[in-house]
């Protein structure tokens, strides 16, 4: 099965980004599958951002902020949290599939975890497979 | 034997006239009969005599607050959006106002949309409104010429002869399971508050939470295939009131035009994401929808989880700010239980 | 009148001379940098990776060069060398000699012609006489200044006029200058700062070692360059004789190190062990884990930060460690004789003794000799002509309470030239050696600076995108895994793109300066470059569009090595995959950046400086004394810390008298507003205009905050009590220093010390540090707890002294005092963790087990008293004071800097800066220059009138905003209020910090943040899900 999931992952730029970073800087291997858009936080990652991410046809897509308590903004992630807990919820109610939408706190020191998250978010959509509930295809 | 709505329409009658002839208030906003049985629509009265036009029946189950920022706006002083806000007191409106309406009332006071100080609001309990959709179904489709309620009971007469109903098997589902059928914001109350509580307010959330995600992926195609994208749900709805809705807009295009499945449910999931705690279960998306679509359902999925959540209910306390503009650091965290096997490692 | 000099002479072009003249051209003074070598950047630009981060180290150090090689206020003076220098403090004359490099540098465009003509091949210096160069040449490829030499020894034309000159005949920019003359510079400066770096032992001198005779036996720093891509290998890990890829590699450790029978250096070289294991590593990594590496050495000296968890790592990985000092190297295998004599096969044979005395050996296909530090003989010239006299291990000598000063006040050192240090030690020096001269020159602060002029910015407004793409192999960092040339012409095909090209180092000079070029003549408005993160380049590119003319906002990076090629290292396909989907999402992107106007915040003048033990008083009285004032906040009533409970250092310099003086001079110091018994309430706002409030009901606006909370020594509990607390005979390294101190006075009056009344002593070392709850090394212990013992000895030298220990980290030249304890028969027995000594009381006897580690023999011990050298620990609210500054703690609970290496006082916060144990476990010299070199950090801010704060602000479009409230509650930094006359919400620029929470809390869409608007991320979002080509 040549099939391989594209994972949209919005990374804050204080924490989750530099996690990532920090995991390339130690050559902690992931799957290929995730492509990362750098925010300034995770509260600047709106609902309509990850519906636009669905519609568009992401297999999966991964949240990532940095710790409660540890946002750079202050707030921002505790903000994102209280919409994505319900974002999420409402989704899986409407159907879309539990572990299309993914949520991680990875700190700037977390280069290990991040690695991880990625590969249980991977493993997660693979075992999914292909996203269609919500993906906008145009007929070409 | 009283019946009491016909007390409740003379009680607004009275009231309304004497703040239009003492001058307290310029405008108020009531029902008048709508011109087929079992409607009424939304009306202004200026005058103390236009008061005598006001009614309160089983059937007022459009919302109030859609209509008063844009009412009291009429009300100022004509000016240019460069010109500085009027100074000085402002006519003020009356507006009848049962639990769900005054709900509304205050997220627009906490969003700006209405200035409290000028409005006289009448609460009224809410006894639960008549869904038209269900008379005609148990009356399979037969055309109502002329409808009477009493408190328990619609008596309905077309050419076929008479129907006795009763009252509360044709109530809108949303004031079945209300649970604030009581104003919480008022000038003055009209009636005793009524002591109706929902028993199980979200049963039918329940309901589809314990099917399986593709049974929920199948019901909420099959829900929503019909709808035609009239908006008629979004322009009934007191808390859509942006300037250009996000259907609307092309830079950027969040949801597609067009009549195809994930375009129709992705704005049906933003309009609802759209009114997340702010959303009092009022009722008049589902009540205008002309395709008989539940939509309602998507905004109380919401509000349950909201309140299981955070405890949270939209407009409560003028007080209380908003759910999501608020939060607290021990909310419930999604992004643990998401990946338990690697959980942060701060305690 | 002001005689004193605004500029300064910092002497040597390492990585410390570099940060020196960085922190000092940025605090407002005019540097000189002298380097003996054609292009700065010293030995750092030589290593492949950088413990413990395993960062490129040139990746990191480049930006540094790039930035020193353009820094307006620094003139790089290569192939220089001092001549003379006379006068005093303030006000020095320097004679420096430039050698002439027989290429004019304003007219050489690096374009590499002549190195390709000339005839002359030597071997290659760089490369450590591995591989070859040519007699013009340049030094590395990311070498600043970026442009060539003739290296007269060996030029033809240069010994015998006529015969060659192929370079000239070659270079078309008709560079080369056969006529160049040493030129005489005569400059006044200030001060004069000497980081004049290092060299290795040569290992030639050790006949076992067979170094200089068999090839594949290679030193520590040649072996970098084999792995480094820029190497002699280009990185592919080749042994010298036969290029065949090792798969057996022995690191010997202590080569010239630690070592007085073979007339070596007595002392420890202090990074070794380090580098060695890193070298490790990173050796697996290149052979895809096909290696078996071994390392021999005698004590793992991992005592920095992260380096123990750097250790178990390694050791987990299948890296062996054998602790013995090798016999000697063999060639492996029978000897062939053949006309030239006798001839061996290409491997080695190790020959040593295990911990048992049982001999072995064992064949490696290459040996790396894990070569000590040592002043090299120009430094030693250096230092003999400015009459700085040496030490007997051949270092400057120093003091612990001022670590940076010579014999000759004006003159300061930096770096390796007074102890064996590794970079972030190093760089914390540079920036310290900065603080005392900004002090001192404090007067004519931006007396003799220049101004930046950036050209004017370009009007983009009007033109459609056109995106130039500059694709990069960093090395082959990048291009080892992904095809960045077919990246690059993928990239080619997308809208928009006008200009693409692939570098190998995008961020070296060269290419930087042929950026600026690029985006004139190609009239480029939007630029990407995809290399590595953002993180660190974004700000070097951005600077490289504003010297073209452009906004620096019209640029986007593709992260296509650390979060692609670095992750994806088995799956080339899929990783260039990635990367062309990553480039055309930063197209995406950057076709919607808009040019951005630059903010800017006042600066306050006033630091903050938390902690009022020795680091913070250091760093408080720097600040003062470099002119600012400060507010020093200490918790309890009294200044010192942790110090007011240490007896002396290790050099025996005793600290009470220090530390008084201390505390006078900052009760003292006008400059400094002291309060005691206070703690911080709450903190708000950024760099330059910090507001907090303290416990006192003050409130203080300040420009940055210095953290320098301390440490704590650790209670020993649980399995690592040893009867302490219960047991009074039973003490920690602190609580021998109070009675050392307590018998000085004893010895006043005449009494015999109550410590020399001692008969055995035990200490333990290691009490609760390497252990799975504290997985690090406390750093002092060791020689805290020898250098005791040497105390106990000289109070009664008949005193049996046991030391049980797991390593002895006697690291520099702490290492003479282990081995003055073993000359005056300390007795060292090693135990390790699942052996652990037992303390036990029998009736009123105390017993010490142990295992003698030689002898395998249990054996007991009744001692008069046990010391536990416990470990240091951060201070539990170090995190809480952290969260004030949006500063983060690593898993230890110690504060995390900006970068391990080369940002070791700086948090990732702007403004704010760490120093001393909050940071990690230190002895007090290293604490005394970090809070220094945390107080120049603060001074680059203070010393500027405004900082740049954020352009990527949020802004309102009133024509969408119906104004409901949403984004000015959910505002963390209250930036948002309606505006009274349009009655919509409006941002207040300078407040937004641009984190976008308005805008994704805006159901309108009437919020966006600039250049990270809506728009745009859909774009990326669209971008990265298109199957489109690629």
């Amino acid at each position: 099965m040549d099939w391989e999931p594209k994972i949209v992952a919005f990374l804050c730029n204080w924490c989750s980004y530099a996690g990532a970073d920090l995991a390339g800087v130690s050559r902690f291997q992931y799957p290929p599958n995730i492509r990362i858009i750098r925010v300034p936080c995770s509260g600047r990652v709106s609902a309509n951002m990850i519906l636009s991410a669905l519609r568009s046809g992401a297999d999966g897509v991964l949240v990532s902020g940095c710790h409660p308590g540890d946002c750079h903004y202050i707030s921002g992630n505790l903000h994102a949290r209280r919409r994505f807990s319900v974002l999420k919820n409402f989704l899986e109610f409407l159907g879309i599939e539990p572990g299309r939408l993914n949520f991680s706190w990875v700190s700037a020191s977390e280069g290990e975890q991040f690695a991880t998250v990625v590969r249980e978010v991977t493993e997660r959509v693979k075992a999914l497979g292909p996203a269609t509930r919500l993906v906008k295809r145009i007929e070409a | 034997m009283t019946v009491k709505h016909a007390e409740l329409t003379q009680e607004i009658q009275r009231q309304a006239k004497e703040l239009l002839a003492s001058g307290e208030v310029a405008a108020f906003l009531g029902f008048s009969a709508g011109s087929l049985p079992m409607t009424t629509r939304p009306f202004v009265a200026r005058t103390p005599q236009e008061a005598e036009r006001l009614v309160w029946n089983s059937f007022c189950t459009v919302n109030l607050a859609n209509y008063l920022p844009a009412l009291l706006k009429s009300l100022e002083p004509p000016r240019s959006p460069k010109d500085p806000p009027p100074t000085g007191p402002l006519p003020k409106v009356g507006v009848l106002a049962t639990g769900c309406w005054s709900r509304n009332i205050v997220v627009q006071i906490q969003e700006n949309q209405v200035d409290r100080s000028r409005l006289v609001i009448l609460g009224v309990p809410s006894r639960g409104m008549v869904d038209r959709k269900k008379v005609l179904a148990a009356l399979q489709g037969k055309e109502v010429l002329e409808a009477q309620e009493d408190d328990h009971s619609l008596r309905l007469k077309g050419k076929w002869g008479e129907t006795e109903l009763s009252r509360w098997a044709v109530v809108r589902d949303n004031c079945q399971s209300c649970r604030h059928p009581n104003p919480v914001l008022f000038d003055r109350l009209l009636d005793a508050a009524s002591e109706r509580q929902a028993q199980a307010p979200f049963s039918q959330i329940e309901a589809i939470e314990a099917m399986s995600s593709d049974e929920r992926w199948q019901w909420f195609q099959q829900a929503f295939a019909s709808c035609i994208r009239c908006y008629a749900c979004r322009n009934a709805c007191p808390l859509c009131y942006c300037s250009t809705c996000f259907v609307d807009d092309n830079r950027p295009q969040w949801v597609g035009k067009a009549l195809n499945a994930p375009d129709v449910l992705t704005f049906h999931i933003l309009r609802a994401f759209h009114c997340a705690g702010r959303c009092t279960d009022c009722g008049a998306c589902e009540s205008v929808c002309p395709m008989g679509i539940k939509v309602r359902l998507l905004t109380q999925k919401l509000s349950k989880d909201i309140l299981t959540l955070f405890g949270a209910e939209a407009g409560m306390d003028v007080s209380v700010p908003p759910p999501f503009t608020t939060y607290a650091p021990s909310d419930q965290n999604p992004f643990e239980c998401d990946t338990c096997s690697s959980k942060g490692k701060k305690e | 009148m002001n005689n004193t000099k605004g500029s300064v002479l910092v002497i040597g072009g390492g990585i410390t001379g570099v940060q020196t003249a960085l922190d000092l051209a940025d605090s407002g003074f005019y540097v000189y940098l002298v380097e003996r070598t054609a292009a700065i950047g010293g030995v750092m630009s030589q290593l492949d990776k950088t413990f413990p981060t395993n960062d490129c180290s040139a990746c990191i150090l480049s930006p540094k060069l790039v930035e020193c090689g353009r820094h307006l206020n620094i003139q790089l003076l290569t192939l220089s060398e001092l001549v003379s220098l006379k006068g005093e403090p303030g006000n020095f004359r320097a004679v420096i000699r430039e050698n002439p490099r027989y290429v004019d540098a304003n007219k050489c465009i690096a374009c590499g012609m002549c190195a390709e003509k000339c005839p002359k091949v030597v071997p290659n210096e760089f490369n450590n006489g591995l591989g070859t160069r040519k007699a013009a040449y340049l030094k590395f490829p990311q070498a600043v200044p970026l442009k060539y030499a003739i290296d007269a020894k060996h030029c033809i034309w240069l010994n015998k006029p006529g015969r060659c000159g192929a370079c000239a005949k070659a270079c078309p920019a008709g560079a080369i200058n056969f006529d160049d003359k040493p030129k005489e510079h005569i400059l006044e400066v200030g001060a004069v700062a000497l980081a004049l770096g290092f060299e290795t032992y040569d290992p030639s001198l050790l006949d076992f070692t067979g170094y200089g005779r068999l090839k594949n036996v290679v030193t520590s720093l040649e072996f970098e360059r084999l792995l480094s891509p820029s190497g002699p290998c280009l990185g592919h890990m080749e042994r010298p004789s036969d290029h065949a890829i090792p798969k057996r590699i022995a690191w010997l450790q202590c080569v010239g190190s630690r070592d007085i029978n073979r007339a070596c250096n007595a002392y420890c070289s202090s990074v070794c062990c380090m580098y060695a294991i890193k070298q490790a590593v990173i050796a697996k990594e290149h052979a895809a884990g096909h290696l078996d590496a071994t390392i021999f050495y005698m004590d793992m000296r991992t005592h920095g930060k992260d380096f123990e968890k750097y250790y178990e790592r390694a050791k987990a990985s299948g890296i062996s460690f054998i602790r013995s000092r090798v016999h000697s190297v063999w060639p492996a295998g029978q000897a062939v004789h053949t006309q030239k004599g006798f001839e061996y096969g290409h491997d080695l044979l190790v020959r040593y003794s295990d911990e048992d005395g049982h001999l072995h050996e064992e064949t490696f296909d290459l040996v790396v000799l894990s070569v000590g530090m040592q002043l090299s003989a120009s430094a030693r010239g250096l230092l003999s002509k400015l009459d700085i006299p040496l030490n007997s291990h051949g270092f400057v000598p120093f003091s612990s309470f001022s670590p940076n000063s010579t014999s000759k006040p004006g003159i300061f050192i930096c770096g390796p030239v007074s102890d064996p240090k590794d970079i972030p030690q190093s760089v914390t020096e540079a920036s310290s050696v900065a603080a005392e001269i900004s002090a001192l020159l404090s007067s004519s602060r931006w007396q003799t600076t220049k101004t930046k002029e950036f050209p004017p910015e370009r009007d983009i407004t009007a033109e459609p995108p056109r995106i130039g793409v500059f694709v990069c192999h960093c090395g082959i960092n990048i291009a080892s895994v992904v095809n960045v040339k077919e990246v690059a012409e993928y990239a080619r095909t997308l809208p928009g793109v006008v200009f693409v090209q692939d570098n190998l180092f995008t961020c070296s000079q060269d290419t930087i300066v042929n950026m600026v070029a690029t985006i004139r003549r190609e009239g480029l408005n939007r630029v990407v470059v995809a290399s590595c993160t953002p993180r660190t380049h974004e700000p070097l590119f951005q600077e490289t569009l504003r010297e073209a003319g452009l906004n620096p906002y019209l640029f986007e990076m593709a992260n296509i090595r650390d979060q692609d090629s670095w992750v994806h290292q088995n799956e080339p396909e899929k990783a260039t995959q990635k990367a062309k989907d990553l480039v055309r999402m930063a197209i995406a992107k950057v076709r919607g950046d808009q040019p951005l106007s630059a903010n800017v915040v006042p600066v306050h003048k006033r630091a903050l400086v938390i902690g009022g033990g020795v680091t913070g008083m250091v760093a408080a009285l720097s600040l003062a004394d470099q002119g600012f004032p400060v507010d020093l906040v200490e918790k309890a009533e009294g200044l010192g810390g942790n110090a007011r409970r240490l007896y002396r250092t290790w050099q025996g310099e005793e600290v009470a008298e220090m530390l008084q003086s201390l505390i006078d001079r900052t009760t003292n110091h006008a400059n400094i507003t002291l309060h005691s018994s206070t703690t911080l309430e709450r903190t708000s706002g950024s760099v330059g205009r910090f507001k907090t409030t303290l416990s006192n009901g003050k409130e203080i606006e300040h420009g940055v905050a210095i953290l320098a909370v301390g440490g704590q020594p650790w209670r020993p509990s649980g399995e690592w009590q040893y009867l302490y607390g219960e047991e009074e005979r039973v003490k920690t390294l602190l609580e021998v220093d109070e009675l050392c101190m307590a018998d000085e006075n004893v010895k006043a009056t005449g009494r015999s010390p109550l410590l020399s009344q001692l008969n055995h002593v035990v200490f333990i070392h290691c009490v609760g540090s390497r252990i799975p709850e504290r997985p690090y090394c406390s750093r002092v212990c060791c020689t805290h707890a020898i250098d005791q013992a040497l105390k106990l000895k000289e109070l009664n030298p008949r005193m049996n002294i046991y030391m049980l220990y797991r390593d002895i980290r006697t690291y520099g030249q702490r290492e003479i005092l282990y081995q003055e304890a073993r000359a005056k028969g300390i007795v060292f027995i090693r135990y390790d963790l699942n052996n652990r000594p037992t303390l036990t009381k029998d009736g009123d006897t105390l017993c010490i087990g142990a295992m003698d580690h030689v002898l395998k023999r249990p054996l007991v011990i009744h001692p008069d008293m046990v010391v536990l050298a416990s470990a240091v620990e951060p201070r539990r609210d170090a995190g809480e004071l952290s969260k004030f500054f949006k500063c983060s703690i690593n898993a230890e609970g110690f504060l995390m800097e900006a970068h391990a290496k080369l940002r070791p006082v700086d948090f990732a916060t702007d403004g704010v800066f760490l120093a001393g144990l909050c940071h990690y476990p230190k002895p007090l010299e290293e604490s005394i220059a970090q809070a220094k070199a945390a107080a120049v950090r603060a001074v680059r801010v203070l010393a500027q009138d405004v900082v740049p704060a954020e352009s990527a602000v949020a802004v309102v479009n009133p024509a969408k905003c119906v104004t409901c409230g949403v984004c000015a509650k959910i505002c963390p930094y209250s930036a948002i209020s309606k505006d009274p006359v349009l009655q919509k919400a409006s941002v207040d620029a300078s407040l937004c910090k641009g984190c976008g929470a308005c805008v994704a809390s805006c159901r309108s869409d009437a919020i966006t943040l600039k250049n990270m608007g809506n728009e745009q991320i859909m774009a990326a979002i669209e971008a990265a899900m298109c199957n489109c080509g690629g």
